[in-house]
């Protein structure tokens, strides 16, 4: 078996847009899961039961369902049934962010509830706002704690993108396979995808340990 | 918008075929990686510097490649490298178990290193060997503490074994995929799919909860 490695050089400008297109990818999906995450963590503590139930079953049907069957999802039933036409592009950052936002709901809310009720009271008792005691007091110290989780949930979002490859979104795991049928180099094409995915999640992953080390609550 | 449920009808015992496969491929995918998981995390966590190193490489290694990617690598790429060709089921299985075998392996050592050492040294104190004590002293306390974590990373593996459709294993969300070409209803048999899928995965997360909550008392030192 002879392998031919010329072709991982001659089509890396290809796999670097592809690489590009990933990080692209879980840059725009993690900035509107953070702030869809916040809505749906205080829909989830809001005293309305209604709103607060519909919050509930959202974040656990994501959360329990596969997403690559969440992307195919969106991709099959928004424009055949509800007349919704969006590009592959838009369908898979809407499929993302829906996921990412239910985990990130999570990790937002049991940052909320981990500060202690004593601090809510005396923020009450010196007079504040609802609003400003969520903003002034109790944001600052969960942003804190939920630091580490958010990291984590960050790198499996990272190799999460791949999984949009599936609707034919050109990012690095869909331009590799495309290589692949083209030039039937299969070992190089691959092997080559597996290292551009581990040369950028490896220092990501280390990058979470050391979050972790640092933000660590103590009890 | 008018739904038909016929085609379900129709397939159903191709979809619960399917189903059964789901359940296989993720139950020896889950046994899989626990095996390399409690090998990995104990020499991670005992078996001194050289060890540690090699091993936590390939813990980080997993945890940087995505699980498709891996599942495509093996499936494909692999057998290249060997000289034949393994079956979709192999692959899937093998690649599953791979990749979860380094989170289990996390979740190990850090049961192990939440036990104080001086529940070490006091073993050794009393004349166990190592062995001993990691097997009567540390480990029962450990494994309360891990239970969560390890019951959470079953349902991941049944969530993850929907990946192994894009290497044709013959699971749910492939053999959905079949009919849903065939019969041109992608809306009632993707949501038929996802039902199925919250149905096994939700009383499970759930159950690991309450389970541990009862238990959660054994684990304190």
């Amino acid at each position: 078996m002879s392998f031919d490695w010329n072709i991982v050089w001659s089509s890396l400008p290809r796999l670097l847009d592809g690489a590009w297109m990933t990080i692209w990818l879980a840059c725009v999906t993690m900035l509107l899961a953070i702030p869809g995450g916040l809505v749906l963590a205080l829909l989830r503590l809001s005293k309305i039961r209604p709103l607060a139930m519909a919050a509930t079953g959202f974040v656990e049907f994501f959360r329990a369902t596969p997403l690559i069957l969440q992307i195919y999802w969106v991709y099959y039933v928004l424009p055949a049934y509800f007349d919704v036409q969006l590009s592959q592009i838009t369908t898979a950052i809407v499929g993302l962010v829906c996921n990412i936002s239910a985990f990130n709901s999570e990790t937002f809310r049991s940052g909320i509830v981990s500060i202690r009720q004593g601090q809510w009271n005396a923020a009450y008792a010196l007079g504040m706002t609802p609003a400003n005691v969520f903003l002034r007091i109790i944001a600052p110290q969960a942003l804190m704690r939920v630091l580490p989780a958010l990291a984590s949930t960050w790198v499996s979002l990272f190799k999460d993108t791949s999984l949009v490859s599936i609707i034919a979104v050109a990012e690095l795991s869909y331009v590799s396979l495309q290589i692949r049928a083209e030039t039937y180099r299969i070992l190089e094409v691959l092997t080559a995808m597996a290292a551009l995915y581990w040369l950028m999640g490896y220092p990501q992953a280390k990058l979470v340990d050391w979050i972790h080390h640092r933000f660590k609550v103590a009890e | 918008m008018d739904i038909n449920i016929q085609p379900i009808l129709a397939s159903w015992p191709f979809l619960a075929k399917a189903l059964a496969m789901t359940i296989f491929v993720s139950t020896l995918s889950t046994l899989l990686g626990f095996a390399i998981g409690i090998i990995v995390g104990t020499l991670r966590t005992y078996g001194g510097q050289p060890a540690n190193i090699v091993l936590g490489f390939y813990v980080d290694s997993m945890r940087a490649i995505p699980l498709l990617v891996i599942l495509v690598w093996t499936f494909f790429a692999f057998p290249l490298l060997i000289g034949h060709s393994i079956s979709a089921v192999t692959a899937g299985i093998a690649g599953l178990g791979l990749h979860l075998g380094a989170y289990v392996s996390e979740t190990i050592r850090a049961g192990l290193t939440s036990v104080r050492r001086n529940q070490m040294q006091a073993a050794l104190a009393l004349g166990m060997s190592p062995f001993q004590a990691i097997k009567t002293i540390i480990l029962p306390q450990a494994v309360i503490r891990m239970l969560p974590a390890l019951g959470s990373l079953f349902v991941i593996a049944i969530k993850d074994s929907a990946i192994a459709s894009v290497i044709a294993v013959p699971e749910l969300l492939r053999q959905t995929q079949i009919v849903a070409g065939k019969t041109f209803r992608p809306f009632e048999l993707y949501t038929a799919a996802m039902l199925c899928y919250f149905i096994l995965c939700y009383p499970m997360a759930r159950g690991v909860d309450r389970l541990y909550r009862r238990l959660a008392h054994l684990g304190s030192s």
